[in-house]
């Protein structure tokens, strides 16, 4: 134990001299989780799909969102978007098998992320409703950059793996070892800090474009 | 209780006590239509706050201590003032908690407390009758009596039945007016600004009466008002409700 | 006059400061009370935030033990800093094994509460703010004035001239929208250069060793991503059992803040770069420093140990937004800063940080963690009556008064003889000048009593019944 760590552990122990044991704590965190509950913000009613898609575009959230049914679509979207916005069809392309394996045919599609990247095209891990949140799980087909370098994001995530709060995706996660970073992003880059003013496009994007992808069958 | 009316000390706080005693009157005029038998002990000086707030937890314990000794006995213990009251209910315990006698005592003593308005309103559900005051009123919430005892709407429902007066909201009612007791003289400068933003307040609401529970508080937005001209006149809630109005308001003379 | 009195006759003379002060403190109160009102489980919320942060303290070995051993599972280097120095020497001794050239910052207070910006510029280390308001005020050469908007003293007329002199290439600075675009553009660059990023942790996560970072830039992950070592600095407080308990504190903790219910970024870094990764650091260290929190544990500030640093305190606070957060002279101003400083600077140097409070309880009010802020100013300022810091004049004042608060019948006898001097000063119903009372007459007029105590008065109304 390096020397400062025994003295910073002396000093709390002087000051709480009677720790409680492993299951004590143990314990008492098992009544502290029991009321969690009770103390979410009680607005998710409804399929998690259609809650998200409804707070992404909220003010507070302020993204742009669509559903598509089938990822065949999800070229066209992006091509679609790349238009409304004047942008040049030239895409930095998440490098996800999932998003490969589409049709891109009539724009061009690159597998890095340039620091003054236009525009990007990504797949989050999911979503969650309460928040109008997408999270992304680092890893060699999720490079973290992409979700901050472009000034445009457009980013598909599967309806199945929207959950509710988020806790709920907490748990879907309970016991698995983490990655190297889980990203929420909620809504694009913004900053108040001249005035309290909100200006979007600080350092990452300054639009982000959300895509359901499927729906519950009716 | 109506068949067995409370024996009621009124504490009137040293502010009043020497500014203001219309207040006390006001106070006791209010207790008697309840029925209370009130009795103002003649031993009282002041709730011990400023030395409190000083940080002198010895020299307040000495007047917490004779002001237990000299409301021991009655069944209520009822005070013009959030902020004196909130430092019987709420400090005197705290600064007996290593002393179990004194600290029962103090329990005993704050469980008997009241802020004057919130007593009449919350215990009797009182309302004016009769009293009539055709005019234009804003209110300010004083912050202990607001933050520490929960005095914000019995005042204004009171108020409510006052034939006549019309109350007007005051943007930022439950900000501080920057009294602070001791404070307003130790920073002198900074309590101007936060009372000069108060009184900018006050006015815009056009309203001919600023009123509150806590003379203190009054003193120091009524002399910022008067000092920059203002025409707004102030009172304390309790002289409105006991039909004291058309006396002279704070500064005036009659 | 004192250095503090100093500081705040120069803020309350700084018409501009002001106009800065209400335009992002106005902004932030509407928004976060509007926030808690579509919130209406907040109050639960903020009773269960509190004792989350109360279990955390009270188990503090156990929890940094855990802490320790899982982040070192994921391949994060663990240093324990026991004051600021030394945590500075051992970040500065990091950058220069990497041999680091220039470094990125992302906006952390600790950071500025141990110096580290400066220590980097004297081990001569190119520094880069990347925080936008760190970023200006890194250009202006200034310390911040608020934990979540530290260039708030700062007009946006003024941050316009400052990139206007600082920027390449500009371009229009009229509106916030070109302000915000030139710093974009400017530090671009910058964050793929840095050889290092350093960060602080919102929350350090003790059950998967990962820490938190929350921003709305986009920053944090701009820094702690690019350079080859990340360097996370975090206060030995900040610890949360798991993911979920940190769920619930960002919930608080950024409606608090911002109004917003998640700020745009909220990442979760756990170790360096792993197999594959095309991106992220290959170096991850995490800095623990203690730096006094220690003995705010032993000093009976435990409750303040709970601190978020949501910065909800200030935005309510009467003083706060009078004078601004430099007129404070210390690393966190406001109410919380009130409490903190005098344990760090010691409490004869920051007495008046304490005294200058109207203990009005706006600001335990909002607090997000219930931390009693009145009660614990209050506790300083017993130790400063205690310790024999109260001014002399004061001090007498107050005992000659409490040697009569004690004595009834003189006390009676003592306001009936000033009763009767007053009204000598008064011109009609108002005194506006008196001896003694130039602290309350200076701005203010003051009542002429009545005349006469209520308690004479009283005992005259029943001798006549």
């Amino acid at each position: 134990m390096s020397n400062a760590k025994k003295a910073i552990f002396a000093a709390i122990r002087k000051a709480l001299p009677a720790p409680a044991s492993a299951p004590t704590i143990a314990a008492e965190l098992t009544q502290l989780r029991a009321r969690v509950t009770a103390t979410r913000p009680d607005r998710v009613s409804g399929p998690p799909d259609e809650v998200f898609l409804d707070r992404v575009q909220s003010p507070g959230v302020a993204a742009t969102a669509e559903r598509i049914i089938s990822w065949d679509e999800f070229p066209a979207v992006v091509m679609r978007y790349a238009e409304q916005h004047h942008l040049a069809p030239n895409i930095a392309l998440q490098p996800h098998p999932d998003l490969e394996a589409l049709n891109w045919g009539g724009c061009q599609t690159h597998d890095h992320i340039h620091t003054d990247e236009t525009l990007a095209v990504g797949l989050a891990l999911g979503g969650i409703a309460e928040t109008g949140t997408l999270i992304f799980h680092s890893s060699p087909q999720s490079p973290t950059l992409f979700a901050f370098l472009p000034l445009h994001h457009v980013v598909a995530v599967p309806y199945k793996n929207i959950w509710s709060w988020m806790e709920d995706y907490v748990a879907s996660f309970d016991g698995k070892s983490p990655p190297r970073n889980v990203n929420f992003v909620t809504g694009a880059s913004g900053t108040t800090d001249i005035e309290g003013a909100l200006v979007r496009g600080a350092h990452g994007p300054g639009w982000l474009h959300i895509v359901v992808v499927g729906a519950a069958a009716q | 209780m109506k068949n067995n009316p409370p024996r009621v000390a009124l504490f009137a706080t040293c502010l009043v006590d020497a500014m203001r005693p219309q207040i006390g009157f006001a106070a006791l005029a209010l207790l008697e239509q309840v029925n209370c038998v009130v009795e103002v002990p003649m031993g009282q000086t002041c709730c011990g706050q400023p030395a409190l707030n000083s940080g002198d937890q010895d020299g307040t314990r000495k007047i917490a201590k004779q002001n237990i000794k000299l409301l021991a006995g009655f069944d209520h213990v009822v005070v013009p003032s959030g902020s004196c009251a909130a430092t019987i209910k709420k400090d005197y315990p705290d600064l007996f908690e290593a002393d179990p006698v004194w600290h029962a005592k103090a329990v005993d003593l704050a469980n008997r407390t009241y802020e004057l308005l919130s007593y009449m309103s919350d215990l009797w559900g009182w309302r004016p009758k009769d009293v009539s005051y055709a005019t234009t009123a804003t209110y300010h919430d004083s912050c202990s009596g607001l933050r520490s005892l929960n005095v914000q709407a019995q005042p204004r429902k009171m108020l409510a039945d006052v034939t006549g007066l019309e109350l007007l909201p005051l943007e930022g009612a439950n900000v501080c007016c920057g009294f602070g007791g001791t404070f307003c003289v130790k920073y002198p400068d900074i309590s101007n600004a936060i009372v000069g933003e108060k009184a900018a307040a006050i006015n815009a609401t056009g309203a001919a009466l600023l009123l509150g529970g806590d003379l203190g508080c009054l003193m120091n937005m009524a002399g910022k008002l008067h000092r920059d001209g203002s025409k707004v006149r102030a009172f304390h809630t309790a002289e409105i409700l006991a039909g004291m109005g058309d006396g002279p308001a704070i500064g005036e003379t009659a | 006059m004192n250095a503090f009195q100093g500081r705040v006759t120069a803020a309350l003379a700084d018409a501009t400061l002001k106009i800065a002060i209400d335009r992002t403190t106005n902004t932030a109160r509407s928004k976060r009370t509007a926030a808690i009102a579509a919130w209406p489980e907040f109050a639960k919320a903020r009773e269960l935030g509190r004792d989350i942060k109360d279990h955390v303290i009270a188990n503090m070995e156990y929890y940094l033990n855990q802490f320790e051993t899982n982040a070192k599972k994921t391949g994060a280097k663990i240093h324990w800093a026991r004051t600021g120095q030394e945590a500075c020497e051992i970040v500065v001794g990091i950058c220069k094994a990497a041999n680091a050239k220039s470094v990125t910052r992302s906006k952390s207070m600790l950071g500025e509460e141990i110096g580290l910006p400066h220590a980097l510029e004297a081990a001569g280390i190119e520094r880069v703010e990347t925080d936008l308001a760190e970023h200006i005020i890194q250009l202006a050469g200034e310390a911040p004035s608020h934990i979540i908007w530290p260039a708030l003293h700062k007009t946006r007329e003024q941050v316009g001239e400052l990139f206007k002199a600082h920027h390449t290439d500009p371009g229009a600075l009229e509106t916030v929208e070109q302000m915000v675009n030139s710093a974009r553009r400017n530090l671009r660059e910058k964050f793929m250069a840095a050889d290092v990023g350093i960060s602080g942790a919102n929350f350090l996560i003790a059950d998967t060793g990962a820490i938190c970072t929350v921003t709305n830039e986009g920053n944090a992950e701009l820094t702690t991503t690019p350079p080859r070592v990340h360097i996370v600095t975090a206060g030995i407080e900040k610890l949360v059992p798991s993911m979920v308990e940190a769920m619930t504190m960002l919930r608080l903790l950024v409606r608090s803040a911002t109004g917003a219910e998640l700020t745009q970024y909220t990442t979760f870094h756990t170790g360096p770069k792993r197999a594959g990764d095309v991106d992220g650091p290959e170096e991850f260290h995490i800095v623990l420093v203690d730096a006094g929190r220690t003995t705010m544990l032993a000093e009976g500030l435990a409750e303040m140990l709970r601190c978020l640093r949501c910065g909800a305190c200030m935005n309510h606070c009467v003083v706060y937004r009078q004078i601004g957060g430099h007129a404070y002279g210390a690393t966190y101003p406001g109410p919380m800063g009130s409490v903190i400083t005098p344990s760090l600077d010691g409490l004869e140097k920051s007495q008046d940080l304490p005294r200058a409070c109207t203990l009005n309880g706006q600001c335990q009010e909002v607090c997000p963690v219930a931390i009693p802020l009145p009660k614990l100013i209050r506790g300083w300022r017993t130790k400063a009556w205690v310790q024999g810091y109260e001014p002399l004049h004061t001090a007498w004042a107050l005992r000659i008064w409490e040697f009569l608060a004690v004595r009834p019948v003189l006390y009676q006898l003592a306001s009936n003889m000033a009763l009767r001097i007053m009204p000598v000063f008064a011109k009609g119903g108002w005194i506006s000048k008196m001896p003694l009372a130039g602290g309350w007459t200076r701005y203010r007029d003051m009542p002429k009593p009545q005349g006469g105590t209520f308690l004479a008065q009283y005992k005259k109304h029943q001798a006549a019944k």
